[in-house]
């Protein structure tokens, strides 16, 4: 018995500690092989794609018809591409980059992420490709580049632009209720009010992968009532800490909005996906998201639904320091390029990175209704009307940073829950405290 | 002796690929995680020794002991829940007729489903908005007792153990069924003739001769609460704010979304010390004197 005790015990834990050793299920990425002798005189390459382009919305085909066409105009390129859904793909990636095994080419997301990839020595830039084509890098918008870059090295160009918190509302259900769009904290406030005596839901709210109250509600609010300047100081520990009078402010503002009853019942159990579906039926006045409800809505919402819809920025917040006219976003993912490409497959790399991240497939991104980082036309027949009315808005108001694409996993991830814990009645000055702590923690092991 | 020390030969040789797969697969992981414990790592970029510093942070940390005290919930609710429940349908249902068949393969149902498709099926049960409990609830009159079964924390790991439970129970009945059917029928009779009947039999006979098995139970059970997972990361992935955070989920976190691999590693070493303690103990306890 004893025997046979311990080996369950061993069998227990093998599950837990097999979750750390597996998972870099990437093929080790083929070396060009020079296959030379071949019909056409080029040389064969290998390369291997990753991306996560996998979901049914517009976006995705288009990126994978873009991969697809590539494919046709270059024979000589055998691609291997692992397509890895949206929910698994960072961690995959991460796994592998723990392991030094980076696929070629894949999607990469500014700030942290590339950070990190580059410290690690794991990506190589791409200024080579971008100084080559002065017309494509110059469209770009700006601060396109800002997360990718790093001194003076450029190791993506982004295909996405991701506002996070629009604040998007049912024009019909404020009218029914004699609203207007809330301007300011207290028209809000006002609104709640409204809608809540006649029995219907004033803010939906998916919060259960916990990033979103952080990213899409709290990264505005708090901008807001700090302004920006203070958020950055307090990022990276110059004279600034999140226990300040002004962020315990802004943590009380949100909480204060959910003690109002603005979001409907059992909002920490329901997911972002959800949230845009209990809107889309009608079901609540307004919700805040991000831009890449847009791309969601086009493929499930109906054109009636659609057509009712709005978008506005947050409303201004008394007293705040924070620039009201703003959306806080971030620029989206672009293609990273593995350390190890080089020679013809670095060409055939370049290749495909340009028909992904080049002018044609900016415009075709954008006619999909994902918002770009690049200068572009919009045909306003291509999209729906609602990703029009986003696309203007974006385009007239400045942008600030979100909180989990400035500061680290670790502090991101005590903002997550912190809110989480607000949202059910935590108290702000020791949800403000439990971050600080996080921030020390993490620059003090940055520094050693 | 020149046969038994060749039988013993070719066990050896038989046993030896399974063997080495088992210390590659899972021994070796436990020390190469053990040791990675003591190195502030990324997971990207070079590993930093800090000696028990990651240790010691689970020693303090109090999302740790949050989790441990949910883990043990489990545990209580694992061991007091699914193996009475099992060795009582065990009892019912030892008979052959089509009825006990049909619930027998009923109970073992959930266990065939993959653990992803239960998650999401108690989901929608327990679902703030479209949720069929407080539908019901709201029918039978009892709307003040509707909750926010997965969101709520003073509710929310009640409810993750009605699945729990739910969906283990199979294997165990099982496991006990094989036990009561493996007991000779001669002890029937014998306890007959000594007009051994009922609790009486079942004390003084029947547990006694499956006893082994229910401590095999136990350690499944234990053990099984421990690495708890799948389940939870569906229904709730641990939150609202760590509230239904496991020992396995919080290291799953810190590891893989928050990237401090060396102190997910510290933290799964721990878990491994503390199911270790804990089956010991429930053998401990369970030990009956075999004079």
């Amino acid at each position: 018995m004893k025997k046979k005790t311990g080996a369950l015990a061993a069998l227990t834990l093998s599950a837990s500690l097999a979750l750390a050793g597996c998972g870099s299920g990437g093929k080790e990425s083929g070396n060009a092989n020079a296959n030379n002798g071949q019909g056409d005189g080029k040389e064969k390459v290998t390369l291997s794609l990753w991306h996560n382009y996998t979901g049914d919305d517009q976006r995705a085909k288009t990126m994978r018809a873009i991969v697809e066409q590539y494919q046709k105009d270059h024979p000589n390129v055998e691609l291997d591409i692992q397509a890895i859904p949206p929910d698994g793909y960072r961690t995959r990636l991460k796994t592998v980059a723990a392991a030094n095994e980076m696929p070629d080419l894949f999607v990469m997301w500014p700030g942290v992420m590339t950070k990190e990839f580059q410290a690690g020595d794991l990506i190589q830039p791409i200024n080579e490709l971008l100084d080559s084509k002065t017309e494509w890098k110059n469209n770009f918008l700006p601060g396109s580049f800002d997360g990718f870059t790093i001194g003076s090295d450029i190791y993506s160009a982004p295909i996405a632009l991701s506002p996070t918190s629009i604040l998007y509302y049912n024009k019909s259900i404020l009218d029914a209720n004699g609203l207007q769009v809330p301007k300011t904290w207290d028209d809000l406030l006002k609104a709640v009010e409204v809608l809540k005596s006649k029995k219907i839901t004033p803010i939906a709210l998916g919060n259960k992968a916990a990033w979103l109250a952080q990213s899409s509600i709290f990264s505005s609010l708090a901008d807001r009532v700090t302004g920006t300047e203070w958020f950055l100081k307090a990022a990276s520990n110059d004279g600034a800490k999140f226990t300040d009078p002004e962020f315990v402010k802004a943590l009380t503002y949100l909480q204060d909005l959910q003690k109002a009853g603005a979001f409907q019942d059992g909002f920490n159990a329901l997911d972002n996906t959800q949230m845009e579906q209990y809107f889309a039926q009608g079901k609540a006045a307004m919700m805040i998201d991000g831009g890449w409800a847009l791309t969601n809505l086009a493929a499930t919402a109906s054109q009636d639904a659609m057509s009712q819809m709005g978008a506005a920025v947050l409303p201004s917040i008394p007293g705040g320091k924070g620039d009201p006219n703003t959306l806080s976003g971030v620029v989206g993912t672009g293609l990273g390029m593995g350390k190890k490409v080089s020679g013809a497959k670095k060409q055939a790399a370049y290749d495909l990175l340009y028909a992904m991240a080049g002018p044609d497939a900016q415009k075709r991104v954008l006619e999909s209704n994902q918002l770009v980082s690049y200068k572009v036309d919009l045909d306003k027949s291509k999209v729906t009307p609602i990703f029009a009315e986003v696309y203007a808005l974006v385009n007239s108001v400045n942008r600030t940073p979100v909180y989990d694409g400035v500061l680290s996993s670790a502090v991101a991830d005590e903002v997550n829950n912190g809110l989480q814990d607000l949202l059910m009645g935590g108290k702000p000055e020791t949800i403000a405290k439990k971050i600080q702590d996080a921030q020390d923690k993490s620059t003090q092991s940055d520094k050693k | 002796m020149t046969s038994t020390g060749r039988a013993r030969g070719f066990i050896a040789i038989a046993l030896l690929p399974a063997l080495l797969l088992f210390l590659f697969f899972v021994i070796v992981p436990i020390f190469w995680s053990a040791y990675y414990g003591f190195f502030d790592w990324k997971g990207i970029g070079s590993a930093k020794f800090i000696g028990f510093g990651n240790y010691a942070e689970v020693i303090h940390d109090p999302v740790f002991w949050r989790s441990f005290k949910n883990n043990m919930l489990i545990v209580a609710a694992s061991v007091f829940g699914q193996v009475p429940i099992a060795l009582v349908l065990a009892l019912l249902l030892l008979r052959n007729a089509w009825i006990h068949k049909f619930i027998r393969t009923s109970v073992f149902m959930p266990m065939v489903l993959s653990s992803v498709v239960v998650g999401i099926i108690w989901g929608y049960i327990y679902h703030p908005e479209i949720g069929i409990l407080n539908f019901l609830l709201d029918r039978l009159g009892l709307a003040s007792w509707k909750r926010q079964w997965l969101s709520d924390p003073s509710v929310s790991m009640y409810s993750l153990m009605v699945p729990i439970i739910w969906n283990y129970i199979g294997p165990y009945l099982i496991l006990f069924l094989a036990a009561l059917q493996n007991i000779p029928s001669e002890m029937d009779d014998a306890a007959k003739i000594d007009g051994a009947q009922g609790s009486r039999k079942l004390f003084s006979i029947t547990l006694p001769l499956i006893w082994d098995t229910i401590k095999v139970a136990v350690v499944l059970c234990i053990s099984g609460s421990l690495k708890a997972f799948d389940l939870i990361y569906i229904m709730t992935g641990g939150g609202p704010a760590h509230s239904t955070e496991l020992l396995a989920s919080y290291m799953y976190n810190n590891t893989f979304s928050i990237y401090r691999f060396g102190y997910g590693s510290a933290v799964s070493t721990t878990i491994i010390l503390i199911s270790l303690v804990l089956i010991a103990g429930s053998q401990y306890l369970m030990k009956r004197d075999n004079r």
